[in-house]
């Protein structure tokens, strides 16, 4: 979120907290980081076990509780499928849609709002149904969306040239020029948002799988969006910042290493359209999408098994073995099943499956982009002129991608605190460099890191932040470098093993939002019922 | 020697001058104060200048007591003169939301400022006895003391209370009391042994109410008198809301947050319009939901049915309540309806409230704020008015304050639709407030019904039956041209619509 000169001569993180760490006259802020799972997560990588206990026969196990595996167990649920069970390494379901709490309310700690969804995607508008987000349809049959779930007003504001302004596209003192270039962006964007390629397919869709093939939008995916920019012969800074803006926030892709086809992506492939809401407008709740993740796990709780590491996956003539590591009695134990679904990165697959060279290649070419999300506890703070305190609150060049206002959906009008949930994606070095800085980041760094980038649009936050906590995602999403979304690898990866064998996750989904998850878990338990 | 011994002289009778002004400006900052607080300005005032003059009368008595070295006493009295006088407005300002014992305070300040100026005088006249003749000593005296109160009943109405306000008024003539007794103490140093004494004390006091003057005024004043149009005589920040009362010779009005909530010379208008068409359309009224309307006033309407079982008040605000319940000039406003046993205050956010609200009521009066920010917009909001419906009876009669349809009509005709919208039917009406203008309401039921404001109680000041049939005739200024779109948490459209009508209107 900050323009390429920033992104250039701006100081690496570490070098911001060694300086903050010199002046040590600042109040420590209450807190911890929290969720870092990386101490068990790391045993599949250095541990070696023993001889495992056996669990006993499963028809299906499901290895990770995120979103596609929340979402395939349910789907084998709904279709009456129930000798399965779900191994989760984290003490709670959820994955990047976890959240948490505290005595003002829940909070996000990773994905936090759904788009109003494409009409075409029944079962997933069915699930929305079922979670009381979509009330009913109207005569037209259009979705009616629940307006207490229904982001509401005021919801974006801009920290642009010493103001907030209304909406997160840059306006408030933008030259008329760079204006209108911004313009002509949205059109253009517009005109790819109804494409039809060739195939009679949308050129861009949810899921992704579903965009047509269409030569002519596929070679968006060779060149980055930078580079597509410039070829169209945008070269507005504010527009620049913008796009880089977007594709950090929903790749964790800078705009000049993200594919041009998924940067499109995020502009063109929202179409719905509810009887009370648009294609812009979004979904959210006090925990995040957490609120989706409850949903999800309600109907499969009995299945879940918490607290378990898998450790690995090995087909044998007439079964799977499924290795894993029992934290709560520190026991290695098996399930016998008829087929496995793999519902957790591709890293984490392959070493799971103990394929060398499926390892080697996901190393080499996917990229697990880090992510950092804070949770600061608030009391009322001094506001800059311009709009109110807005559902998400971006600043204009901070290398955040600013905060959200969880407290938002809350219908007390008077909260004298606030959850406000802070993003920031950490992309300013190679990943597994930044992965290896954060592990050392103790949390008053991380805190003074907040503290700074927030100081400028609230000078007294130091002294109203009661309470941060910290979520450090290690491996937050794939990032969308050019050739991710079209290339061989994705699909290869996605492909099944033996017909026992499923992949559902975002990262081969292509891009990590919400939906693709949802499919990600329908299309792998399909494929089992189907098999 | 002749020269020292008459330039002493002229300063003590310049002494005397000050004193005068000041002891008459701590009495009119009295009287008003009293006036504004208490109302009945002839009554606080007649008061106020009796106590006074009597206290003086008794200071005077005081004086024969006073022996020994009498300038280092006139000294001491004069820097006790400043500091009571001084901090009186501000101390009374403070003190005035505990009731009880405001009158306790207010006749006190006033009795020991005119006992120390009627100590004053006899005292400066004895000190000054050896050094002139005694006529011209009494001519002298009494023509200052004289020329003071001329001027202090000048300056007090026409520059000191629009300029400085009540507590900077007073703290500034302190400020000049406890300056001329620095100035005696160092100018008679040489016959004074307490002298550095003296001037400390003097310095001190000094500072305190040069600080007072500094802070307590620019909040009061620089934010706040500059906003209203009369003094303000209490005013509290909750953690809600800033809550402002102020008074002139006619009215005390009732401002949140710089709008105007009621004024005493016409509310009446106000809250029977608001009450008493909605609830005298409900066929069986006893249960009776009022949303916001801290102010109580709106209750003291709905008691007025006797039929009433039960009157739920839910008002955010406990300083707002607590001040209703409280203080006794808005007990008198309100008929202490707040403290009547029909009525449980409930302070909670009304949506919150609502939300977790399984009862159900035979009427809802919702006189919340007008829309003018986003978190009262959402009190005008589809998803507030379906959880409404869910806390009414089938028969029930809800009646929405809805800001004004001349100034605001896109605003009140938005949440026409906004009712519409939830299933409610409604009833649009308005009527005349002065001290508001034209001012909108809207009444909602779930079902049809045919006898309407058929149980209209006796005796009402503004309604009768001739005024009811017209509030609900609209004149072409206030129609609605268009249909509006239905205010959602998501849109806060109303919030938009109001803030361009009023911005409009107020330019």
């Amino acid at each position: 979120m900050k323009r390429r000169a920033f992104l250039q001569y701006g100081l690496a993180l570490a070098g911001i907290s060694g300086a903050a760490l010199s002046c040590n006259n600042k109040r420590p802020v209450k807190g911890s980081i929290i969720g870092a799972n990386a101490g068990i997560g790391h045993l599949l990588r250095d541990k070696t076990f023993p001889t495992p206990i056996k669990s006993g026969k499963k028809k299906v196990v499901i290895i990770g509780g995120g979103v596609s595996g929340l979402s395939a167990a349910r789907h084998l649920q709904k279709n009456n499928i129930t000798d399965f069970i779900l191994l989760e390494l984290d003490q709670k379901v959820g994955g990047n849609a976890a959240y948490g709490q505290n005595q003002i309310s829940p909070f996000p700690l990773g994905a936090h709002y759904i788009p109003i969804p494409n009409n075409n995607l029944s079962g997933y508008l069915e699930f929305l149904q079922e979670a009381g987000v979509i009330t009913s349809f109207d005569e037209n049959n259009l979705p009616v969306y629940n307006e207490a779930h229904l982001c509401f007003d005021p919801e974006e504001r801009l920290y642009l040239n010493g103001r907030w302004q209304e909406g997160l596209i840059p306006l408030f003192g933008v030259p008329e020029i760079e204006a209108e270039q911004l313009k002509r962006f949205f059109q253009h964007m517009q005109e790819f948002r109804v494409a039809i390629g060739n195939d009679g397919k949308e050129a861009f869709n949810i899921p992704v799988n579903n965009s047509s093939a269409d030569p002519i939008y596929t070679a968006l995916d060779q060149i980055t969006m930078k580079d597509w920019l410039q070829k169209n012969n945008y070269n507005s800074e504010y527009l620049h910042w913008y796009t880089n803006y977007c594709t950090r926030d929903d790749f964790g892709t800078p705009y000049d290493q993200c594919s041009a086809w998924a940067g499109i992506h995020y502009f063109a492939a929202r179409k719905g359209k509810g009887s009370n809401a648009g294609y812009s407008d979004v979904l959210t709740w006090p925990e995040g999408n957490g609120f989706l993740i409850k949903h999800l796990e309600s109907s499969v709780k009995d299945n879940i098994q918490t607290g378990c590491l898998a450790t690995q996956v090995a087909s044998s003539e007439k079964a799977i073995l499924i290795n894993y590591f029992d934290t709560k009695d520190q026991q290695l134990k098996q399930w016998e099943a008829e087929s496995c679904i793999l519902a957790v990165p591709q890293f984490v697959a392959a070493r799971l499956l103990q394929n060398k060279v499926r390892e080697d290649s996901i190393h080499q070419d996917v990229q697990y982009v880090p992510w950092m999300v804070a949770n600061l506890l608030v009391n009322s703070l001094d506001e800059k002129s311009g709009v109110t305190l807005s559902w998400d609150n971006v600043i204009h060049e901070s290398k955040s991608l600013g905060y959200v206002n969880a407290t938002q959906q809350l219908l007390d009008g008077h909260p004298t605190k606030r959850n406000l949930t802070y993003y920031l994606p950490l992309t300013d070095k190679e990943v597994r460099e930044e992965r290896k800085s954060i592990e050392k980041r103790t949390h008053p760094e991380w805190v003074e890191i907040i503290m700074k980038d927030l100081e400028r649009v609230h000078p007294d936050i130091r002294e109203k932040t009661e309470e941060v906590t910290i979520q450090i995602w290690g491996h937050a999403m794939a990032q969308t470098k050019p050739g991710w979304i079209f290339g061989n690898l994705r699909k290869s990866l996605s492909e099944p093993i033996n017909k026992s064998i499923y992949f559902a996750h975002t990262d081969i989904a292509g891009i990590s939002i919400f939906e693709e998850g949802f499919y990600q878990g329908i299309q792998a338990a399909g494929n089992i019922l189907k098999a | 020697m002749r020269g020292k011994e008459s330039g002493s002289q002229w300063l003590l009778l310049i002494a005397v001058f000050l004193i005068a002004t000041c002891g008459i400006i701590y009495e009119l900052v009295a009287g008003t104060l009293a006036s504004y607080l208490l109302g009945d300005s002839v009554t606080q005032f007649s008061i106020i200048i009796g106590v006074y003059l009597f206290s003086m009368g008794i200071g005077s008595f005081l004086s024969r007591y006073v022996n020994g070295a009498l300038l280092p006493w006139f000294i001491r009295i004069e820097l006790l003169v400043g500091a009571i006088g001084g901090f009186s407005a501000a101390i009374l300002f403070l003190v005035f939301p505990l009731a009880a014992s405001f009158q306790i305070v207010l006749y006190s300040i006033v009795g020991i400022t005119g006992i120390l100026v009627g100590l004053e005088i006899p005292l400066l006249m004895r000190i000054l006895k050896d050094k002139v003749e005694f006529k011209e000593l009494v001519s002298r005296v009494f023509t200052f003391d004289y020329i003071g109160a001329l001027l202090a009943s000048l300056v007090f109405p026409l520059l000191l209370v629009p300029k400085l306000g009540l507590i900077r008024t007073s703290l500034f003539f302190g400020i000049l009391n406890i300056g001329i007794g620095w100035y005696l103490a160092d100018h008679f140093k040489k016959e004074l042994k307490q002298a550095v004494r003296l001037k400390a004390a003097a310095i001190i006091l000094l500072l305190a109410e040069l600080t007072a003057f500094v802070y307590a005024e620019q909040i009061m004043n620089y934010s706040e008198s500059l906003t209203y149009n009369d003094n303000i005589v209490y005013a509290v920040s909750s953690p809600y809301q800033r809550i402002v009362l102020t008074r002139n010779k006619r009215e005390m009005r009732l401002f949140l947050n710089g709008n105007l909530q009621f004024s005493s010379a016409d509310e009446y208008r106000y809250h029977e319009a608001l009450v008493h068409p909605a609830l005298s359309s409900v066929n069986q009224l006893e249960d009776v939901l009022v949303l916001g309307g801290g102010d109580g006033l709106a209750v003291r309407e709905v008691l007025k049915y006797p039929t009433v079982k039960s009157i739920t008040l839910v008002d955010l605000d406990p300083v707002m309540t607590q001040l209703f319940t409280s203080q006794s000039v808005l007990l008198n406003q309100n008929n202490r309806s707040l403290l009547d046993k029909k009525v449980k205050v409930i302070n909670a956010d009304a949506f919150v409230w609502l939300r977790n609200n399984t009862k159900k009521f035979d009427a809802a009066i919702i006189d919340f704020p007008d829309p003018s920010n986003f978190s009262i917009g959402k009190l005008y909001s589809t998803l507030f008015y379906q959880l409404l419906k869910n806390a009414l009876t089938e028969d029930a009669v809800a009646v929405i304050q809805s800001t004004s349809p001349y100034v605001a009509p896109r605003s009140f005709w938005c949440i026409d639709s906004t009712l519409h919208k939830v299933g409610f039917s409604t009833l649009p009406y308005h009527n005349y407030v002065p001290s508001f203008g034209e001012w909108g309401y809207i009444i909602a039921t779930l079902n049809p019904r045919q006898n309407w404001f058929s149980a209209m109680p006796n005796g009402l000041k503004y309604l009768n039956t001739q005024t009811l049939q017209t509030m609900f005739v609209f004149p072409e200024d206030m129609k609605t041209r268009e249909p509006y779109m239905a205010n959602k948490l998501n849109n806060q459209v109303l919030v938009q619509y109001f803030e361009e009508e009023w911005s409009h209107y107020l330019e």
